[in-house]
Formats: C-alpha cells, sequence, structure tokens
C-alpha cells in the first residue's frame, strides 16, 4: 500500500539518493612525513580502502567488484616527472591485488600520453608480451584512432591503449590545483587520452572535463578512480612546486568519478585555507566543471549527496574511522 | 623498435605514405639526393618563442595571437605547440616540418602572385583555432609529438628552393602564426637569397608579430571564414574582430593580399554573409583584392553537410561582382569560367585557369594587353 503512495517525484528521488556517490579516503595515521610512499606503505591503504568501499572481506573480491577480469589499464599522471608524478609505487601494488585476483600480469598496462613522460616518471616501458605492460599512446603501432568522438563541444581522438588495448581502465591521478581548471584530479587525468586536450582549456575546462569523460569510450572503460592524495599541491599546478607542496597522507578511491573528484576538492580547498590561500574561486578558477560532469550523469558533485567514509590506518595495520580533516 | 628505426626498415615511401601530407615527401626530396638521407625525428626543439611575457606570481602570457593564453609551467597554449617550461615559453616545431610539397601557387590560391610558378610548401604541426571543416586537421589539431616530423631548419628549406629553382616559400596547410619563429627566420634567409615568402593564413595574429612578419614576406593569403562574429566563435573557435583588424594592417603595408572565403553549406551561405562581405571588403581594403569563394567539401567535423553546390557560389560571385569587387574568383570547381582572370575594364581574359594549371596568361608588365588597365599583383 505504501508504494501505491508514492509519487513519481518520491521515486525519482529515491531513485535519486539510490545513486549517490560512494567514496572511501583512507589515509596514514601518525605519519608526517611528506616523503614518497613506498609499496609498503601503499598496500594497507589500498587493501582498506577497497574492502571499505566495496563491502568485501577481502581485497581481492574488493577489486573484482569494480574491475572484471578482462585487460585492465591504469591511466597515471606523469606530467612532473618523480616530483609528483603518480607513483610507481601505487602502480605496483594495485598491479599485485590484480595478480592476486587472477588478472595476468601482461594483462595489466600502465598508461600515459608518452613513452618520455612514463620514464621519467620512474616507470620502465614495456610493450612486449610477457610481463606488466607500461607504454605511452606514442608508442610505435598505438598512437591514436582514427574515429571522433563526440560529447558537447569536446570531438578527439582517444588513444588506442584505451580503446583498442584495454578492457577497463583504473583512473590514477594525482591531486594537486590547476591554473585554469582549479581542481586537477580524476576527470582532468582523461585529458591524456585524447589527441587534443590544449583545445578544451578554456573557461576553466568547463564543461570540457565532464565532456571527454563522457566521451564513450573513457566512460565505458573507467571503472575506478584512486586518486593519490598522500602529497598534495595546493597551489601552483599542474607543474611542480615544492613550496607548496603539503602532506595529506590518503588516497581518494571511488567507482564515481565525479565523487572521487569532489572529495578530492574539499581536500585541496582545505589545504589551500590552512596554507592561507583564497578559495579556488576566489583564486578565479573554480572548479565549476564538477556540476557540468553531475549533469552529464557521470556522478555526483553535490558534496551533501556523497556517502563518504574515511578511514585512518596506522603503521601496526590498524583501522579506524576518521573525519576528512584532523 | 623505435618510430624512426621502422620507418627506416619500411623503406622510404612507405614512410612516407604514414601521414597523407608526407606522401610527396621522397618526389620533393628525391630531386636533391636520396630522400633516405631524411630522416624522422621525435625530437621536438627547443627554441625560445617570441612574443610572451611574464606573468607576476609566475606562468607566462602568450601574446602572439589574440587568445592571450595564460600558461603555467609545463603546459601548453591553445595551439599545442608552444610550452611553458620553468617561465620561458618554447616552440616546440621550429624546424620540424611534418609536412613538404612543392605546389602550384595557383593551389594556395594565389592568382596574382607570380602565376603559373611553384612554391615550395611546409607546415607543422598545430592551430590556433580549431574549425570543424578543417581539411589538413591531422596536422593542424595535432601536437608535434602526433606527426611525423622532418628535421628541416631554414638553412634546409632555402637551400632546396635554390636546388629546384623554386621562386618562393609557402607557410601554409596548418596555421603558420603558431610556427612564426620558424617562418619568420625562413622568410629572413630566403630573402637574402632573393627567395620570396608567402603565408596562407587565417589570419589571427595580434599586430605586433603581423608587423614584423610583413617586413619579411611578400605575400599574404587569409582564410577569411566568415562576416558574423557567431560562425567565428561556433564552427572556428576564434574571433572575428581581430582577423578584421589584422586584413586592414596587411592590405596598408603594401604586402600583397588575397582572401578566401569558404562557402559553407547552411552555415555562411546567405546572400546577406555574400553581400556583407563584399561590401566591407570594398569598404576597408578596396575593390582590387581578389576574392576566392571556394566550394566545401565534407571534412573533419562538419561531415554531414553536402558539397557546396555551384549555383551558391555564382551567387556569391554574382553579388560580389555587384558590390563592385573587380577579381572575383570560384574555387575547387575545375573547369569553371571564373576560375579566370578578366580585365576589368574590357573583360579580356587575362589569365585562362583549369584547376592549378594556367592555359593562357597575356597579362604583360602588369597589364591587359587589349585595353592597357594595370592588374594588381605580383607579376
Amino acid at each position: 500500500m505504501v508504494k501505491e503512495k508514492i509519487s513519481c517525484w518520491q521515486g525519482s528521488k529515491i531513485l535519486y539518493n539510490l545513486c549517490m556517490g560512494k567514496v572511501v579516503v583512507v589515509r596514514r595515521d601518525g605519519d608526517p612525513t611528506t616523503d614518497r610512499l613506498s609499496a609498503e606503505g601503499y598496500r594497507p591503504l589500498v587493501a582498506s580502502g577497497l574492502k571499505a568501499l566495496s563491502g568485501e572481506a577481502d581485497v581481492t573480491s574488493a577489486i573484482r567488484r569494480y574491475i572484471p577480469a578482462g585487460v585492465i589499464g591504469m591511466k597515471i599522471n606523469g606530467l612532473t616527472s618523480k616530483l609528483n608524478s603518480t607513483p610507481v609505487a601505487l602502480t605496483e601494488v594495485l598491479s599485485s591485488v590484480l595478480e592476486q585476483a587472477g588478472t595476468e600480469d601482461n594483462d595489466i598496462v600502465i598508461w600515459e600520453r608518452t613513452n618520455r613522460e612514463l620514464v621519467e616518471a620512474g616507470f620502465t616501458l614495456n610493450a612486449s608480451s610477457f610481463g606488466r605492460r607500461c607504454l605511452g599512446t606514442d608508442t610505435d603501432g598505438v598512437g591514436y584512432g582514427r574515429r571522433f568522438y563526440s560529447s558537447g563541444e569536446v570531438s578527439s581522438l582517444l588513444s588506442r591503449v584505451l580503446t583498442d588495448v584495454v578492457d577497463y581502465n583504473m583512473n590514477l591521478p594525482v591531486l594537486k590545483d590547476h591554473s585554469i581548471a582549479g581542481l586537477s584530479a580524476g576527470l582532468k587525468n582523461m585529458f591524456g587520452a585524447i589527441n587534443n586536450p590544449n583545445k578544451y582549456h578554456d573557461n576553466n575546462c568547463d564543461p570540457y572535463c565532464g565532456e571527454v569523460n563522457n566521451l564513450g569510450p573513457i566512460r565505458s572503460r573507467n571503472r575506478l578512480t584512486i586518486i593519490d592524495a598522500t602529497r598534495v599541491q595546493y597551489q601552483g599546478g599542474p607543474g611542480y612546486m615544492a613550496g607548496y607542496m603539503a602532506r595529506y597522507g590518503g588516497l581518494v578511491i571511488s567507482d564515481d568519478p565525479v565523487a572521487a573528484d569532489r572529495v578530492g576538492l574539499e581536500v585541496l580547498e582545505r589545504l589551500r585555507l590552512e596554507n592561507g590561500l583564497p578559495t579556488l574561486e576566489d583564486a578565479g578558477r573554480p572548479a565549476k566543471y564538477l556540476r557540468s560532469a553531475e549533469a552529464l550523469g557521470l556522478g555526483t558533485a553535490d558534496f551533501s549527496r556523497i556517502s563518504l567514509t574515511v578511514l585512518f590506518v596506522n603503521a601496526e595495520g590498524g583501522i579506524r574511522e576518521g573525519e576528512l580533516f584532523g | 623498435m623505435n618510430r624512426r628505426t621502422f620507418l627506416r626498415m619500411a623503406g622510404c615511401s612507405a614512410a612516407a605514405g604514414v601521414m597523407s601530407h608526407t606522401d610527396m615527401l621522397p618526389e620533393v626530396l628525391g630531386g636533391i639526393q636520396n630522400a633516405c638521407a631524411f630522416d624522422y625525428t621525435d625530437k621536438l626543439s627547443e627554441v625560445e618563442a617570441r612574443y610572451y611575457r611574464r606573468l607576476d606570481g609566475g606562468g607566462i602570457e602568450c601574446e602572439l595571437c589574440p587568445r592571450h593564453c595564460r600558461i603555467t609551467d609545463l603546459e601548453r597554449g591553445y595551439c599545442g605547440v608552444r610550452e611553458n617550461r620553468g617561465d620561458v615559453y618554447y616552440t616546440l616545431v621550429y624546424g620540424l616540418p611534418c609536412s613538404l610539397n612543392i605546389d602550384p601557387i595557383e593551389k594556395k590560391p594565389l592568382f596574382h602572385f607570380l602565376p603559373g610558378t611553384t612554391a615550395f610548401s611546409l607546415a607543422t604541426a598545430g592551430c590556433n583555432v580549431n574549425c570543424k571543416f578543417c581539411q589538413n586537421w591531422e596536422i593542424s589539431q595535432s601536437r608535434p609529438e602526433q606527426t611525423n616530423n622532418l628535421d628541416f631548419g631554414p638553412e634546409a628549406i632555402v637551400r632546396m628552393c635554390r636546388a629546384r629553382s623554386v621562386p618562393s616559400i609557402a607557410y601554409t596547410y596548418s596555421e603558420p602564426v603558431v610556427f612564426f619563429e620558424y617562418m619568420y627566420d625562413t622568410a629572413v634567409m630566403g630573402r637574402e637569397q632573393s627567395i620570396k615568402s608567402v603565408v596562407i593564413t587565417g589570419g589571427y595574429i595580434e599586430e605586433k608579430p603581423l608587423a614584423d612578419l610583413l617586413s619579411v614576406v611578400d605575400a599574404i593569403k587569409v582564410d577569411l571564414k566568415a562576416i558574423r562574429e557567431d560562425y567565428y566563435r561556433e564552427v572556428v573557435r576564434g574571433e572575428l574582430k581581430p582577423v578584421l583588424d589584422r586584413l586592414v594592417q596587411m592590405r596598408k603595408s603594401g604586402v600583397w593580399l588575397e582572401i578566401v572565403y569558404l562557402v559553407v553549406p547552411t552555415l555562411n551561405d546567405s546572400e546577406a554573409d555574400f553581400r556583407d562581405l563584399s561590401v566591407w571588403i570594398k569598404n576597408y581594403l578596396g575593390t582590387d583584392v581578389p576574392v576566392h569563394f571556394t566550394r566545401f567539401h565534407p571534412q573533419y567535423l562538419l561531415q554531414n553537410l553536402p558539397v557546396t553546390p555551384q549555383r551558391t557560389l555564382e551567387t556569391a560571385h554574382r553579388i560580389a561582382k555587384a558590390e563592385g569587387l573587380e577579381y572575383v574568383y570560384l574555387g575547387n570547381l575545375p573547369g569553371h569560367p571564373f576560375e579566370s582572370t578578366y580585365c576589368p575594364g574590357c573583360n579580356e581574359p587575362l589569365i585562362e585557369r583549369r584547376g592549378y594549371r594556367i592555359h593562357r596568361n597575356v597579362v604583360s608588365d602588369a597589364r591587359c594587353p587589349k585595353c592597357n588597365r594595370q592588374i594588381p599583383g605580383v607579376f
């Protein structure tokens, strides 16, 4: 009888609430260093984060909730060499989790725009049929496809790593300030999958960040966003500026790319505030593309509608719930 | 195996076929020496760009084109070929053409500039607009990492022109404004060797760099893509006003100028468009500037539109002539009588063309042989 009383509006609202983005932030407990984490440092964060996001008891089941068997890409951000690119250690941990879950090592593909960026970020190139693969779109025989994919104002060719090599993709950006977009995290990182990113930086990259992520192969293949926020450059990005690096000690993990970025934005804004800087909006670069991305149905940009879990993991493996800050 | 090794192993002919814009490469280069001596390079140039300023608080502002991109460290401008590295702005394509051909000058098209000659034509990757109809989008909308580039500096270009007796160099195909430094230095070096330079451009450039460029080149053909701002905003991703201002600047400079207007069905093909364009040219540039109305073919992001009907082009011609323009041509219509030049005084056929070929040229000392009227241009 109750069901009969639900109006269309109420029905829509229920669906709306059911679709709210779920995000897990998992942080190191009591670790003040701004040094990069080793694989051993990342391992408990990845395991705890994925298990909390999925509700699974073990990490291999957890990752399989989001990444089915197949060829799995990891799109890194390699803009700033070893200084502030996606760490090799994080990809090693994720690769080993995938391998434990049954993925062949050669079915793991770490990728970025160019081989040069990968090498400078500390990765070892491997386009062979043996071992984990690591390749730039500019690898011989790869390049960009010949078909234009369009969404709104965006029309681009896509990296054939994404369209022809991998079945699913994990987006592994680093959290940082961006001089135009305001926020550089997961959505912005996928500019590295298109042939013409320079065309889509007007108007604080809005609505382009959303539209790039709405391109068919990107939207369908991206299954998980893991933002490295262990060290955050809160000003002066996307290039590296040592004076604006802060420790946050966490990963932001979600299968909702917009919600992941929205939580990342919260962290970035807080670090800016703590360091006496204006908000991104006051600095003239609001991350307004998040709203546009939400309007495209890519995920949740409204922070109040994000189901956020924050975990702290200590050196002994102990876990406690906590707040985004503190 | 890297790309270079692959291309060597595949042989030069196959290598040249990798990019459509390098199809002519062995033919062009083969006359000088074995084309295999020319190698693609994966390197980008690190030549400091001109026309930029450093910003307080970091970053630079590019002052080459009206976009005035503000670019922080490791980022590039809209063109994709100029990059900020530690607040020093670099051109990444200096001496790195991705397209080389020897073309008839009529292909540019320049109809009043050394008719019947050839132009050594070159382009690099990149463009500062993003026209939905671009016929060279494979290079213009690419970054230099995405094209096959040759290591071919200004000296090599000039040397090749002299060896092949090519009288001019054309900076064309993509948008030469974005490889300004390479173009400028090549033009200077060419002029020292009596080789002329012609620029095929959208004219989306700032006043100062254009003034500098006009001092070293001999002719400019501008693609005036529409006479409406909304078209520039939506179809071109640029602005009309700066282009009109630069056209006036070009005209005043005395450098030879011709204009192309690509007629795109339903988008810029109304009679009002043709009339507004013709009136503006008459009022601000003069009636003796050659204007080419050219036929659109579906390309790039405008695959949904038909080829421009011949009748539409003839309407454009009729309106432009009625408004008083004296040299009005139709392009991409091989064999049409309006490909040819007629004397505005006596209507005598002066230069008869079919496609890019000239079948008859009776212009003598830049004058009509029948009525002795002076014909503008460089003959």
